[in-house]
Parts: C-alpha cells; sequence; structure tokens
C-alpha cells in the first residue's frame, strides 16, 4: 500500500535528527552549523529569511560552514539577496539554484555569477509571485527566519520587521517543514505571539542583533529643486485631478519631496483630506510633516523603518500596531493591498523606453523587482470602483459603455529628464534587452509595462498616456516630455504641439507652475534634524543620517 | 523666489535663510549691508582655471569664489565667499590668487577688516600643485594682513565644512564663527578611514563625524569663538560681534595659543571621544549635546566655556 506519509515521516526524522543538538527547543549559537548539517539534506529547497530589510544573518553564516559532504546543491527560494553571505552560498556550492526577487546591494555581482554559471536561475519575482510559489511548487523543506525574540516553547515575536515570516512559515509548516528561528534574546514571554510556537521547531540565540537596513530614510537635505518641481507638477496634474486618497509612493527623492510638499504647497492647493490619505507604505520618515498635519489616516506597512519604532508606537492611529503597540508589518498582505487597495503607484526608475516600459537593470546589474511590479499594474481582477479608477478607465476608452468598462490603476513614473550622474532616464533601447539577450532569458527583466504606465512626469512636463489613441501618439507623447535626451530631441514637434493642444503633455506653465517657484523653501522639512522635530522627538534617525 | 526678493534683501529673509542651503552669492547678499556689494574679477571676466579643460571637467566663471568689497552695519569689509557646489569649494590656482590677492590688499590698506565665508573640501585633486601652493601663500597673507592690523574672521557653515588646506587657513584667522553644520578639520572622515581603518574612525558614522569635528565640539574645545544658528543673520551678527571683540595680534597672541594648545593636549589627550571631553570641560549632560537647539547650546557654551580672548 502506498505510504500517504512520507513528508511527515522525513520531517519528523530532520527534527530527531536536530534536537540531539537542543534543549527543548533551544540551540546553542555555537551548534547552529551543526544543526544545519543535521536538519538540511543535499539539495532540498531552502527559504533563508533574506528579506527587504531584515536578514537571518546568524543563520546565513552558519548554513555557509556547513560540510559539504553532508549539505550541497540546496535550492534557494528567499526574496531577498542582501548580504554577501547569501552568493557565497553559490561560490562555495552550498547551494545551486535560485529562485529569489529583490537583490539590490549585491546586483553587480548576482550579474557576474550569472554570466559565471555559478548560479542555476530559476526566475527573478515580484513579491507576491515568489510567495505565491511557496504554496505551489517552491514549498519550502527548511526555513531560517528571524525574530527579535522567543520565549521558551518558541513563540516568536517578530518586532516591527515582521515583513515575510508569518507567509515563509506558513508555506513551510503546514507542508511537512522544518522552522529553525534566530532570536536576538530568549525571554518568558513575549511582547506579542507572531508566530505561534508550534510553527517553531529550532530557536537559536544569535550574539547580536540581526541585521536591518535602513532602505526608506530620504534625507530632505538632498531634495534638489529639479525634484521639487517634478513633485509640484505630479500633485496638481494627477494627485489633485483624480483625488488619488489610496496609492502607494516609490522610495525616491521625487516622491520624498511630494510627501514633503503635501503640508505646504498641497495645503495651499486646498487638497488637505482630498488626497493622498490611505497609503500601502513602509514608515517613510519623510512622510512625518504631513501625518503630523493632519494629512494621512492611515498607512500598512511592508516592513518597518530603522528609527521610526517610538514614532510609530505613539501614533498607532495611523500605523497598524499590535496590543504591544508596536508594528505589525507584512509584507504579503501590503503587496496585495497595494495590488488591489490602491489607485495609484508612482515611484522612479533608471530607464523608459519609447513604449513606456520601464526597467532598474543596466547591463551589469540585476537588482531584481521586489515589490514595484505589484504597486505598478493594473490588477484585472479588481471589481470594486473608486472614483480616481473609474476617471483613468473613461480617459483610457471614453466611447465605451460606463457600465462595462474597466476602470484603471493609475501608474505613474516620476523623474528627471537626466538622474544621476547625468545618465538619460530616456533610452530607445533598455539595457534589460540586451541583459536577456546576453543571458539567454525568456524574459527581459521589464519593471513596469509600458501598457501599465498611465503617467511620465518630468521637468518638461506630465504626459498622460491615457488619452493616447495609438502607439505612434504614445511615443510622441514620451518624446514631449523627453527633455534634451536623445529621445526627447528626436520629437516630431507638430505632433507634440497637437499632444499638447489636447491635454495629453501638460508644460508646467499649462499648469500654472512657474518653475522658479520650485524652492527649497516650500519642503515642510529640509533636514533629517527637521523630521526630528516634526516627530517631537519621536524619531530616532540612524547615525549614518545624522548631522549632528 | 521672485526678482523682487533678490533685489531687495531684508533682515527677514536672512532670517529665513538657511546658511547652509544659500549659495556663495546669497550668503553675501544677506550678510553684508543691502546692495552694498561689490565684487572683483566677477564671473563676467570669465577668470576661470586653467586646469580644468584638461581633465574635461565643467569650469566655473568664478572658480568657485567670489570675492569683493562692501559693508557691514555700515563699516567697510572686504568678503570672500567659497561655493562649495562647485568642486566641493575646493582651492585651485585661479580660486586660490582671488583670496590671496583680497588679503593682501587688505594688508595695504591695514583697516578694512576681512570676512572668509569658508566653504571648501581642500585642494583641488586636478590642480593639487598650484592649490597646495595656494594654500600657503593664503596663510601667509592672513598673517601678514593681522601683523599689520587687519582683522580676518572666518564663517564655517556650509556644506564642504572646512576641511584640508582650508581648515588651516582657518586655524590662522583671528576669530572663527562656526554652526553646527559646519565641520572643521585638516583631514576628513573618509582620509582617516583610509589611511587608519574603520575602527579608528567610521566616516559612514555620520554622528562621530559631527561630534569629532561638527560645529558644537569645535565652539566647546575652544576652536571657534563663537557658535551660530544655521541662518545668515545669525552669521551676520557674529561677524559684528567678532569685529568688535577680537583683540590685536602679536607675539604675546601666538604665546597666548600656543598655551592653550599646550594645555588642551594635556587635559584632553587621553580622551576616545569628544563626549568624554565635553564631560571633562563640566557639560552635566554630555550626551545630550548634539541635540540640543542652537540657542540653549549657546548659553551652555557660553557657561561652560568663555572665549580666550588672549589667544590665537
Amino acid at each position: 500500500m502506498k505510504n500517504w506519509q512520507q513528508g511527515r515521516q522525513a520531517r519528523d526524522a530532520r527534527i530527531e535528527a536536530g534536537a540531539k543538538l537542543a534543549k527543548g527547543k533551544i540551540v546553542e549559537a555555537r551548534d547552529a552549523t551543526r544543526l544545519m548539517e543535521a536538519v538540511i539534506r543535499p539539495g532540498d529547497r531552502v527559504c533563508l529569511e533574506g528579506d527587504n530589510q531584515k536578514q537571518a544573518d546568524l543563520l546565513c553564516r552558519a548554513l555557509l560552514a556547513v560540510d559539504l559532504a553532508r549539505v550541497n546543491g540546496l535550492h534557494m527560494v528567499q526574496s531577498g539577496i542582501v548580504l554577501p553571505e547569501h552568493l557565497d552560498l553559490f561560490d562555495r556550492g552550498v547551494a545551486k539554484r535560485l529562485d529569489y526577487a529583490y537583490s539590490g546591494p549585491q546586483s553587480a555581482r548576482i550579474a557576474r555569477m550569472l554570466f559565471g554559471g555559478k548560479i542555476e536561475l530559476g526566475a527573478v519575482h515580484t513579491y507576491l509571485e515568489l510567495f505565491a510559489r511557496y504554496f505551489i511548487d517552491l514549498t519550502p523543506q527548511v526555513a531560517l527566519i528571524a525574530a527579535v525574540s522567543a520565549d521558551r516553547d518558541g513563540n516568536l515575536y517578530t518586532g516591527p520587521n515582521t515583513e515575510d515570516t508569518p507567509t515563509v512559515v506558513e508555506a513551510t509548516a503546514f507542508k511537512n517543514g522544518v522552522v529553525i528561528a534566530q532570536v536576538n534574546e530568549i525571554v518568558d514571554k513575549v511582547p506579542r505571539v507572531d508566530i505561534p510556537a508550534d510553527r517553531v521547531q529550532f530557536v537559536v540565540e544569535a550574539d547580536k542583533p540581526f541585521f536591518v537596513e535602513p532602505l526608506f530614510t530620504r534625507d530632505p537635505g538632498a531634495i534638489t529643486e529639479g525634484q521639487i518641481l517634478t513633485a509640484m507638477l505630479a500633485i496638481k496634474a494627477i494627485y489633485a485631478r483624480y483625488g488619488v486618497q489610496r496609492l502607494n509612493h516609490g522610495i525616491g527623492f521625487s516622491t520624498a519631496a511630494i510627501e514633503l510638499l503635501l503640508p505646504t504647497y498641497g495645503e495651499r492647493l486646498g487638497l488637505k483630506g482630498k488626497v493622498a490619505s490611505h497609503f500601502a507604505l513602509n514608515p517613510h520618515p519623510a512622510l512625518i510633516p504631513a501625518i503630523e498635519s493632519g494629512w494621512v489616516e492611515q498607512i500598512h506597512c511592508f516592513g518597518s523603518e530603522v528609527g521610526m519604532d517610538d514614532y510609530i508606537r505613539a501614533r498607532s492611529d495611523v500605523f497598524f500596531t499590535g496590543p504591544d503597540g508596536s508594528l505589525r508589518s507584512n509584507r504579503a498582505f501590503c503587496q496585495t493591498a497595494g495590488l488591489y487597495a490602491c489607485d495609484m503607484f508612482i515611484g522612479s526608475t533608471l530607464q523608459i523606453d519609447l513604449q513606456g516600459n520601464s526597467s532598474t537593470v543596466t547591463t551589469s546589474r540585476i537588482a531584481g523587482f521586489g515589490g514595484a511590479p505589484n504597486m505598478g499594474a493594473d490588477a484585472r481582477g479588481r471589481r470594486h470602483p473608486s472614483a480616481p479608477w473609474l476617471q483613468a478607465g473613461g480617459e483610457a476608452d471614453p466611447d465605451s459603455s460606463a457600465l462595462l468598462r474597466r476602470g484603471r490603476k493609475l501608474v505613474v513614473q516620476i523623474g528627471e529628464t537626466f538622474g544621476e550622474k547625468n545618465v538619460p532616464l530616456f533610452v530607445e533601447k533598455l539595457d534589460a534587452i540586451e541583459l536577456a539577450e546576453k543571458l539567454k532569458l525568456d524574459l527581459a527583466p521589464v519593471m513596469i509595462y509600458g501598457d501599465d504606465v498611465t503617467h511620465i512626469v518630468t521637468e518638461e512636463g506630465v504626459a498622460n498616456l491615457l488619452l493616447c489613441r495609438d502607439a505612434n501618439e504614445r511615443e510622441q507623447a514620451i518624446r514631449g516630455v523627453a527633455g534634451y535626451t536623445d529621445v526627447g530631441r528626436n520629437r516630431d514637434r507638430k505632433m507634440v504641439q497637437h499632444l499638447r493642444e489636447r491635454g495629453v503633455i501638460r508644460r508646467p506653465e499649462d499648469l500654472g507652475i512657474d518653475p522658479l517657484d520650485a524652492d527649497r523653501s516650500m519642503l515642510a522639512a529640509r533636514s533629517i534634524k527637521d523630521l526630528v522635530r516634526w516627530s517631537g522627538g519621536l524619531y530616532a534617525p540612524p547615525s549614518q543620517f545624522r548631522n549632528w | 523666489m521672485s526678482v523682487t526678493d533678490l533685489e531687495k534683501p531684508s533682515v527677514e529673509q536672512a532670517r529665513a535663510t538657511s546658511f547652509y542651503e544659500a549659495s556663495a552669492r546669497a550668503r553675501i547678499r544677506l550678510l553684508l549691508d543691502p546692495a552694498s556689494f561689490v565684487e572683483f574679477i566677477g564671473p563676467e571676466q570669465r577668470e576661470v582655471s586653467p586646469h580644468l579643460k584638461l581633465f574635461d571637467l565643467p569650469e566655473q566663471f568664478d572658480d568657485g569664489i567670489i570675492v569683493g568689497r562692501g559693508s557691514l552695519a555700515g563699516s567697510p569689509v572686504f568678503i570672500a565667499a567659497q561655493e562649495g557646489r562647485f568642486m566641493g569649494g575646493a582651492f585651485g590656482e585661479v580660486h586660490g590668487a582671488k583670496l590671496t590677492g583680497l588679503l593682501r590688499a587688505a594688508k595695504e590698506l591695514k583697516s578694512i577688516p576681512v570676512l572668509i565665508l569658508f566653504d571648501t573640501g581642500g585642494v583641488r585633486l586636478q590642480e593639487a600643485n598650484a592649490g597646495e601652493l595656494a594654500i600657503a601663500e593664503i596663510m601667509r597673507a592672513v598673517i601678514e594682513a593681522r601683523t599689520a592690523g587687519v582683522k580676518v574672521i572666518g564663517l564655517i557653515g556650509g556644506r564642504s565644512g572646512c576641511y584640508g588646506g582650508g581648515g588651516l587657513i582657518a586655524g590662522c584667522c583671528s576669530a572663527l564663527a562656526v554652526s553646527e553644520q559646519g565641520r572643521i578639520a585638516v583631514s576628513g572622515p573618509e582620509v582617516i578611514e583610509t589611511n587608519r581603518g574603520v575602527e579608528e574612525f567610521d566616516s559612514r558614522d555620520r554622528a562621530l563625524v559631527w561630534r569629532t569635528m561638527g560645529g558644537k565640539h569645535r565652539r566647546l574645545i575652544g576652536g571657534a569663538e563663537l557658535f551660530a544658528d544655521d541662518t545668515v543673520q545669525a552669521f551676520r551678527e557674529a561677524a559684528l560681534e567678532l569685529l568688535e571683540t577680537t583683540a590685536g595680534f602679536g607675539i604675546d597672541t601666538l604665546n597666548a595659543e600656543q598655551s592653550r594648545l599646550e594645555d588642551r593636549l594635556q587635559r584632553f589627550g587621553a580622551c576616545r571621544d569628544a563626549v568624554e571631553i565635553w564631560a571633562a570641560e563640566g557639560v552635566a549632560d554630555a550626551a545630550s549635546v548634539p541635540a540640543l537647539p542652537a540657542d540653549q547650546f549657546i548659553e551652555l557654551a557660553d557657561k561652560v566655556r568663555r572665549i580666550a580672548r588672549d589667544a590665537r
């Protein structure tokens, strides 16, 4: 008779092997590598918690040190490739195959290793896709996760950076997998239970807190007048025009400028209460002045941000917090919220082509997708109406029956025509295509597809692609805001003029904006210290952002 | 900012303008009496660096420094302001010569003080030899001007701080005023880290950088006479006060300065961190110093450390 319990028996054997090193569930940090050797089998699918922010760094180093005769050829399934050790695993042969979503800090090395054949790549995903595949065809046999504290039974408190943990544990623990957690400390009682003990088999107390990168802190001191101008254009031409209340912001300086202009410029335009009140967003420090001025009703977070803990705790009317008072973030839920419950995504990118496709890939870097494509995509499964969504749908397809017409999510790309180091934002051909050809990928890594993009904002103006009726109009609308880049200089002037008359392209003067008004004095905060002041001393910026 | 604002600087505007954020030209315009500034060798003369084009680098028509004369509360002053946003305010051949010339003119006239608004990372690498020579010439010119009875006041609060040769020149001035954002040192954070290792100095730890080189520390340790809030008006008032209070210059001044520095080394030489120095200076809650608002810090600094008028 067929054995229908093989997975469970295999898991029990793994736990039994590991238990020899544990007291109850607790394993000493010095035994962490032996625990890996006991529990993990060659070729296993392993989720090593590398999130956007928090990192199971101790478990990663422990895994890196295993005896290759016992553990090798692993298939890593993790959202973030962030630490150098994540790639050392492949260099050493501990791991062989990789499915991931984001690799910001390691983007250059991961590209080199893919070219060199050191990594067998499954696919680069968006967060939601990878999470979805945890439950279908990439379910981990072992999950190595990070939490702030554990009690002796193994109940875990993840702290404000809950991030991916509940999703990873759900997929692993309920499908015959083993969950090993590293914690900063073992306590008698955890502040709140984020992961119940019966889903956790082993707990390792780390000698130092897990690594968290402050990814979402933008120093207002570095915001330029060009970025302020694009922010003003976006507020007037998009936020005000559509009355966007539910939205997600990218992490660039242009959107930081928007956050800092809401209480000043936005207030003057009378937009308070009418726009930007509900966010799917990490706790951006730059949003503090808008929150303090009463603009923001609520924010659900993917993760937390270093230094924001006390502020969030004191503003529980705005943030999602546990009974203990600290932030509860959740990447999977927040990504879903961004996809289905937001009417707008606005963010920056590195390259935009003539169809409006955008990419953050350059020929030597593969940064992955993270969450932007989930935010910056029209959700075809969406059915609930909202005014901005219906208005955008109407602009795209004015002649069809309103009752049968889909709405459209506003997907806005914002940036200066020449970005950092004067590299043009607009290109004839994305570097992503060249990369795909070199690596023989089936798909070029496009961050946001042109057919999802509705608006492009540069210092030259706003292009409303919803109003374009064919590919040629679309191309000229993009060229028409591409400034002095080659793409911009090759515009058809007559056609661009015609598009401007139709309101497809709107220049600053068409919107009543004087570019000379784009001055840093308009920012509600001009330095990190100003943000601390706005927060009443509750925001504690990390050392690298302080100039005092 | 509209054109009419540009034409009519006012005290309110000087109060509302961050010295740190303002351009070198805006600093001069708001610091001096309205419409009193006359520029020497202005951008229209296009006296640009002869070296930068060899490196295919952009030039600036004023080579990143503005020099001229004007009045402060009705009295004549010479003024020089470095533009920290052009090549980090670094000294090159032309840049340095403009400041040397200004100081030599002051020496000749004997009675008109000089304000130097430092905003510099040091010497321009692309014209290193010329830049290093310029630093030496400027230091000599400062000392010669002071010997002739001219007060040379340094004002430090720009984006690039006051580093490298700029730090050496500042050390030669009659008196300095600094804001929290201003930093005064010779080797910059990255240079120290590169040469001595991250354990010695972590340049990414900005709080460490500021409490080691920042304005508050320089004021508490006696390296700067006055602490100014980050507004152009506060620097104007600091300049006026320093012109009023700074004593003459002679061998006694140098002896006093020497003993001040010896005393400093003896008292604080073993300290591992600025916070220890502040505590040794009698600051009750030393760890709270970085977060103190300007007015409270000035009050504290005045209590803790009297300005050593005889030194410099």
